[in-house]
Order: C-alpha cells, then structure tokens, then sequence
C-alpha cells in the first residue's frame, strides 16, 4: 500500500472512532436522570399529623463523645431505620493529625443513652481503599439513601490545607454497624481539590441525593452536589460565588421551593448569606445578606411542618462563645432567638476559671458526670493558649426525625460533642415565652 | 482486589513517569530497544506496592488522574523515537485548544464569575454535540490528534474509564493545560524572535 493509501486509511479509521465514541457518548447523556423537585421530609410530608407532640415539653441534654484530652469537632447525625439517630465526628490529637478518626454513636431514644462511640474510619483505611496518598480526614456528613443504604460522607486531603479537600463516601447496608471500601467523588477539575461538606445533605423525588459542597481554594462559594444511588454524581450547581460564603444550608419548603443560608468568611457584613429557589434547584436567586449575624461560623437548620424555620447558628459577629437557636415564621425574612444554648459572652478567659466554668458548664449538661475534672482539663487543653482561653460552641447539625422531634449536636469547647434533644411543644413553648416577652 | 478505575487511574501515573525517563541527561545514547526497557522497568516499578501501596499511588494523591489528552501527549513522546515525531502543525493545534479550554474552564472553576463549566461535563448534551462538532471539524481539516483526544476521552468517559463522572476531566488536566500554555508562549517568542531577525537581515 502507498503511503498516501496507508493515511487514507488511517483517517477513515479515526472518522469510525469518532462515531463510535459519539454514539455512546449520546446513549449514556440520553440516559442521564432529568431535573427533579425536592422530597419533602417525612415529617413534613405528614403535615404535622405524624406529630407525636407528647403535650409535655422534653429538653434533654448530654454528651455523645466520651474520649477526653484529644481535639473533638464537626458532628452530624443520620436518623436510621428503626428511628435511632446516628451521630459521626471527627477527634485525634488535634484537627488535621495524622491520628484523626472518624467516631460514631448510636442514640436510643427510648433509653435516652448513647451507645458506646468507635472508630469507623482513619487515614491509612481510607488512604489503601482509595489508592492515593491520604495526608488527613475531616467532617463526616451521612445520609440514608431511599433503599436504606447508609452513605458516609468525609473530607480526605492529600496535598495543602483543608482548602485542599477532596470527598470521599462510603456505604454501610446494616445502619452502620459495617461499611464497605472508601470511594472517591470527582467533583473539581483542578486535581479534585477544595470540595468540602458540611450542611445537611437531602434526597430529590427520584430517590438521588442533594450534597450542600462548598469550595474554599483562592474563591469561597457554596455548591450544590446530585449524586445517585450508585454514588455517581448527576450534577453540579453552584449557589454562590467570589470569595465570602461556605457550607450552605438547604431549607426545603416546598417541592420547588428551598431556602439557602451559608456561613459568610469575611469581612463586612458579618451576616448569614442567603439564597433561594422556586425552580427545585435549578436556577438561584442572587446571594444576600439575611438579619442574622455571622461571626464565619457554620450554622445549620430545618423546616417544620407548619413553614416554620429553625436555625441554630452563633448568632454573633465575634467568636464561638454564645450559641442561639433562633425561628423565622416569615420564610426568612426575620428571625427571633428563642432560646439561648451558650452564652459564655463576658466570663473570665483566664485558665483557671476557664477550668472551673467548664466543669460547671459540663455538669449541666449531662446529669450522669459526677467529676468534670476531665472536662475542664480538656477545655484547657484545646482553648487555652498561654494565659487566655477562648470558649467555642460550635458547629451545629440540627435534624428534625420522622416523629416530629429534634436532635441538635454541636463541638463543645472543642473537646466533646454535645447533644440536645427537644420537642415540639418545648419548642412552642419557648416561642411563646419570647412573644410573651416582646409583649412585656 | 481494586477497582478498574483504580487500576486505570494508577496506570496513568506510570506511564508519565515511564515518559518522564525521556527527560533524563543522555537518555538519547541508549538503543531503542534498551529505552524501551528503560521504561517498561520504571512503569513496572511504579505498580509495586512500597508499603501499603504502590509508587504510583502516592503520586496520585497529588497528582488525581491523568486525563486522556495528556496521555495521548506522553504516548507521542514515548513513541517517538520508533515512529517519528508528530507533525507540528498538529501539536500546535492540540496545544492552543487545550490553552484556550484552561483558560476558560479553570479560573471560573475557581470563582471567576457565577457561571461554572465544570458542571457541563455531567453529561450535558449540548456539550457532547460542540465536542462532537469540534471533533469533525479537526478531522476536515486533517488535524489528527485533536480528533483522537477528543473522540479516546469521549469513549472512555462514556465506559468510565476513571472514577470521574466528569467529560472534562477526560479532556484535559492542570499539567496538560500547564505544558499547553508554556509550550504556546515558547512558539510565540521563537517566532516573534524569528519575525525580528528576518525584518533586520
């Protein structure tokens, strides 16, 4: 054959590859899921029916982590099939060690008791099921998918800061009891990095899942992750962008509807940043400032079934040291503290009576502690530099369960895990207080 | 046992380093048949585990997967001294494309802008159709390696080839888009210097 057959040829050839890959390119983007609204929460979905609303306010308060005098934050929690809530942190010798694990917690809500905490994941695990370098781990976010599958999902770093983070999911098929191999989300085209999670992730009416992501590298923004039951991401929108907003919230409130808020990391104005949509997602409004104050502190929320929402967030423009629980019953456009969790504003931040407050602080809050010496000592040890102390409540992850009531963990001090649970009539009640005092 | 992507995405990481042997001081006196060995040797080496995991996967971890376009790119160079270099004006084309798509997709991907074209990549249609277009029309006019970039990372996104569900991480990589824009300004200030010394003779 001539040289000139022999290109003939050869072009013929890469004019079939050509069609060949088309031709599966559009097979695979003609069976890719359409748009989809929102699944309502099972307790909205029930319009407040499902309501247990025992007529007696319950407010309870105790600690989910144990381990003392080691670096403990970033809690969420995951109501499993038998109405147990799960909760996921991380803790090791300080953030971003080596040593950091994800722990976990079961809580019965008949006992009112935690289960013993354990390890779940750790870097070297993640790092072999992965196949790449894993330098650290960080924020753990679960949700149960429609076919009761558990999915987990965690920050993992392998080059910088956590500016540098990556998702990694794994799955469990028994509410956590066992999980199946790391697996990695390709969510960024720049060697996947600076995709991180911190809101509370939510399903669509198809059965796929809604992760609120945010990117922190040189530009700050909240974005949106769609993700199906395979654990293939659908797709991707963003819900803000420049360099000032992180972990966005999604508030559902209709099957169209969302309201978006999102921590604001930068100077003026020291507020939570909202954005919405009336389109199920698929186009958002232009980023505001809301009449909460933001002190670049995560923040997290639900919708109750009557449109109220409820947030807990440090609703302050200045440290961690007081944490509110505020309700808007307009869809956003005011809110009004309804109880106060933390307030540590003012107190003495020397180590001493930082110590001594702690342990007071730690007695109070869980009934079963008889000597809060650890409590204060690890307070000391994670918030204490040279003669000054900073309180930190922090990191709030609020859900709502299928029977009506409301499930809050936080990082306390950042050495434990703090736990509040109440219910909707000790919530009614709170909101009546408060009118009863705007009143007065 | 790993997964396919695993194998596929690790695999690419080797065969950059088996390329970058190509940059070693007097790697041109070896015979063909002795840097081929080379570099079956190094490539081999990466895939051995070197405590609880191979070479290559430390690289990954900093590196991601490799997309097809800078495979396409290494295997020219790795194949060169068999079959030749590639013809420039097809390097060159190869080259500034993968420029202007870096341009346009990483600083938006980094918030330049409320728009992201990353999102693009999870199977929009419209997207699939301009590649497509942009693949025929390379072939018209004879450029070979655009259309076989083009067409190898559609196919292998379609079958999953790497744990990424995005077409642009098929496309093109930060290095690819690093090596493009070095290579285009080189061209530009060769041929600038060029233009210059042509007007003063």
């Amino acid at each position: 054959m001539t040289h000139y057959g022999h290109q003939k040829n050869t072009h013929r050839l890469l004019l079939a590859l050509v069609v060949v890959a088309f031709a599966a390119g559009f097979y695979k983007v003609a069976h890719h899921p359409g748009a989809a609204s929102f699944q309502m929460p099972a307790t909205l979905q029930k319009s407040g029916s499902a309501q247990t609303d025992s007529s007696l306010p319950e407010f309870h308060t105790d600690f989910v982590s144990t381990q003392q005098n080691i670096s403990t934050h970033a809690a969420s929690l995951v109501e499993l099939g038998n109405g147990r809530i799960r909760a996921f942190w991380f803790s090791g010798s300080r953030e971003g060690a080596p040593d950091v694990v994800i722990r976990s917690a079961v809580f019965d809500p008949e006992k009112a008791s935690w289960s013993p905490e354990r390890s779940i994941v750790n870097r070297a695990d993640t790092e072999r099921a992965l196949l790449r370098y894993v330098k650290k781990i960080g924020n753990p976010v679960a949700q149960r998918a429609p076919d009761g599958k558990l999915w987990l999902y965690y920050v993992t770093v392998s080059l910088g800061g956590w500016a540098g983070s990556s998702i990694t999911a794994i799955t469990s098929t028994d509410d956590g009891a066992t999980w199946g191999p790391a697996r990695r989300l390709i969510t960024s085209p720049l060697i996947n990095i600076s995709t991180l999670i911190k809101g509370t992730p939510f399903l669509y009416s198809d059965g796929t899942m809604g992760l609120p992501v945010y990117h922190e590298f040189i530009g700050k923004f909240g974005e949106l992750l769609r993700i199906d039951g395979r654990g293939e991401i659908i797709n991707k929108q963003r819900l803000s962008s420049g360099k000032s907003t992180l972990q966005p919230v999604i508030m559902i409130t209709s099957p169209q509807q969302a309201l978006v808020l999102m921590r604001r990391s930068g100077n003026s104005p020291k507020r939570v940043i909202s954005t919405a949509t009336g389109d199920a997602g698929q186009h958002w409004s232009t980023p505001t400032p809301t009449a909460l104050a933001n002190p670049d502190a995560a923040l997290s929320g639900v919708v109750l079934p009557d449109g109220r929402m409820l947030v807990v967030l440090n609703n302050i423009e200045d440290g961690r040291d007081a944490l509110s629980l505020v309700v808007s019953t307009d869809g956003g456009a005011s809110w009004k503290t309804v109880y106060q969790l933390e307030d540590q504003r003012g107190q003495p931040t020397d180590p001493v009576r930082f110590g001594k407050i702690s342990a007071g602080l730690a007695k109070a809050s869980d009934a079963s502690i008889s000597d809060a010496s650890g409590y204060a000592q690890s307070a000391q040890r994670n918030k204490c530099i040279a003669q000054h102390c900073d309180y930190e409540f922090s990191y709030p992850y609020l859900i709502q369960t299928r029977n009506g009531d409301f499930d809050l963990v936080y990082t306390w001090n950042r050495s434990f895990i703090k736990h509040v649970r109440f219910n909707r009539a000790w919530l009614d009640q709170r909101m009546e207080k408060s009118n009863d005092a705007e009143h007065h | 046992m790993p997964n396919i992507t695993d194998v596929t995405g690790l695999a690419g990481v080797a065969c950059a380093t088996a390329a970058a042997v190509l940059l070693l001081p007097g790697i041109g006196k070896l015979t063909r048949l002795r840097l081929a060995l080379l570099q079956g040797a190094v490539f081999a080496l990466m895939l051995v585990p070197f405590g609880a995991m191979p070479f290559a996967a430390y690289l990954r971890g900093m590196t991601g997967d490799l997309s097809v376009t800078t495979l396409v790119l290494l295997c020219c160079a790795m194949l060169r001294p068999w079959c030749g270099a590639v013809q420039s004006r097809h390097r060159l084309a190869l080259l500034s494309l993968i420029t202007l798509a870096a341009l346009g997709l990483y600083p938006m991907a980094l918030g330049v802008g409320a728009h992201d074209p990353y999102h693009l990549g999870y199977g929009n249609l419209l997207f699939v159709a301009a590649l497509l277009l942009l693949a025929l029309a390379a072939w018209f006019r004879g450029l070979s390696l655009i259309t076989l970039c083009i067409a190898l990372a559609t196919l292998a996104w379609t079958v999953g080839w790497y744990e990424s569900d995005n077409l642009w991480d098929y496309l093109i990589d930060p290095f690819a888009a690093i090596y493009s824009l070095a290579a285009i300004m080189i061209y530009f200030v060769k041929t600038l210097l060029k233009w210059q010394r042509c007007r003063s003779c």
